[in-house]
């Protein structure tokens, strides 16, 4: 484990300073965490838990989350930031790719073959705004797909949020209407 | 003639709330009727058939033929909640395109349910091997209009000032479309 992002600690303490936020690569679903100790919840070993362990389809939406909360999406992301989201992306779809090639889930084929689309529409290279548009597409269809599979399962939805306490998170409005 | 053989099946929405689809059979409308009573004023205004009349509920559930319309149901209990239903034309030039009609109950709102309920008539179109999909809303209806396009659903025309509600004031009709048909190469990652 590691330290190297920041977070404020809590009120309790009472004083105003911020302590390095721990992290731990999840062996099972490879999920890459930065959290607060101090908050996560703790297996009966006494270590810090995956939150997305026991949970169906957990690789495909650890790295969907990796990306969405990931530094590219920050202000002061950086060309390689972009990079290495785009080339996550790309992996990401064809872990989905897999996923689904063992279904018989046309419709989620479908928002799969619309994320490739927007992912080969996009380029990390070009610095244009539109190119991080198409990543945006390209992850939003993503996560599509994988609430598809949900779905199919009788599952709620995916919620990013419910997981951000455990990445070092760019605020990202999600809300669902209907 | 679409296999329904998935039904019944529950689902769970994000608040944890779980639900039972199912196709509607005769039995059920008291229960749709109960449904309709519910659904606001104002969103009974743009309905095509007077569902406030008990006897339109029972015509429908008298009438029942999945091949031309198949309505799912979604139950909490014994409680409809919500009413999707697939509309297709068995013959002619419209044969490959199906029409959407998606309510929610106004407390199963903003709940994930209307999403689910568009999956569920995608999953059934893709296997009625529909090329199209269409939906129609009300201009003012924005939050279906927004999950109708996280579904891939896009805006196909707005014909303005093109329908009146109940009250006879005009509204813009937006057009959705959801296009099915691919070739494998499409498909293929």
């Amino acid at each position: 484990m590691n330290h190297s992002a920041w977070y404020n600690v809590p009120a309790w303490v009472r004083y105003n300073f911020t302590m390095p936020l721990s992290r731990m690569t999840c062996p099972a679903c490879g999920a890459d965490l930065a959290y607060d100790s101090h908050q996560a919840e703790k297996g009966p070993d006494g270590k810090e838990m995956c939150p997305y362990l026991g949970r169906p389809y957990s690789k495909l939406r650890a790295a969907h989350d990796l990306i969405y909360f990931g530094k590219w999406r920050k202000m002061d992301a950086t060309t390689t930031d972009i990079r290495r989201a785009y080339h996550q992306i790309g992996r990401h779809l064809k872990a989905i790719g897999e996923v689904l090639g063992t279904k018989d889930l046309p419709a989620a084929r479908r928002d799969l073959g619309k994320a490739v689309e927007a992912f080969q529409a996009g380029d990390p290279e070009g610095e244009s705004p539109d190119s991080l548009r198409f990543m945006d597409h390209a992850l939003s269809y993503a996560h599509t797909a994988i609430d598809d599979l949900l779905h199919e399962e009788g599952l709620p939805p995916h919620d990013p949020m419910e997981f951000s306490k455990w990445y070092d998170a760019v605020e990202v409005p999600f809300k669902e209407e209907w | 003639m679409i296999s329904l053989e998935r039904y019944p099946r529950e689902i769970t929405l994000r608040d944890g709330a779980r639900l039972t689809l199912r196709p509607m059979v005769p039995e059920d409308a008291d229960r749709l009727w109960d449904f309709f009573r519910r659904i606001p004023p104002e969103d009974k205004m743009f309905f095509r058939e007077d569902v406030s009349r008990k006897e339109v509920v029972e015509r429908w559930a008298e009438h029942l033929d999945y091949d031309s319309v198949l309505p799912i149901l979604a139950l909490e209990g014994d409680r409809v909640v919500g009413d999707a239903t697939l509309h297709r034309n068995k013959t002619g030039w419209k044969q490959r395109v199906g029409t959407v009609r998606v309510q929610i109950a106004p407390d199963f709102r903003k709940r994930g349910l209307g999403m689910s309920m568009i999956r569920e008539m995608r999953h059934l179109g893709e296997k009625a091997a529909l090329h199209y999909l269409l939906a129609e809303a009300i201009e003012e209806q924005q939050p279906a209009i927004r999950a109708f396009e996280k579904m891939g659903f896009v805006h196909a025309v707005v014909y303005r000032n093109f329908v009146n509600d109940q009250k006879g004031a005009l509204h813009n009709l937006v057009v959705l479309l959801y296009h099915m048909t691919y070739s494998e190469e499409e498909m293929s990652f």
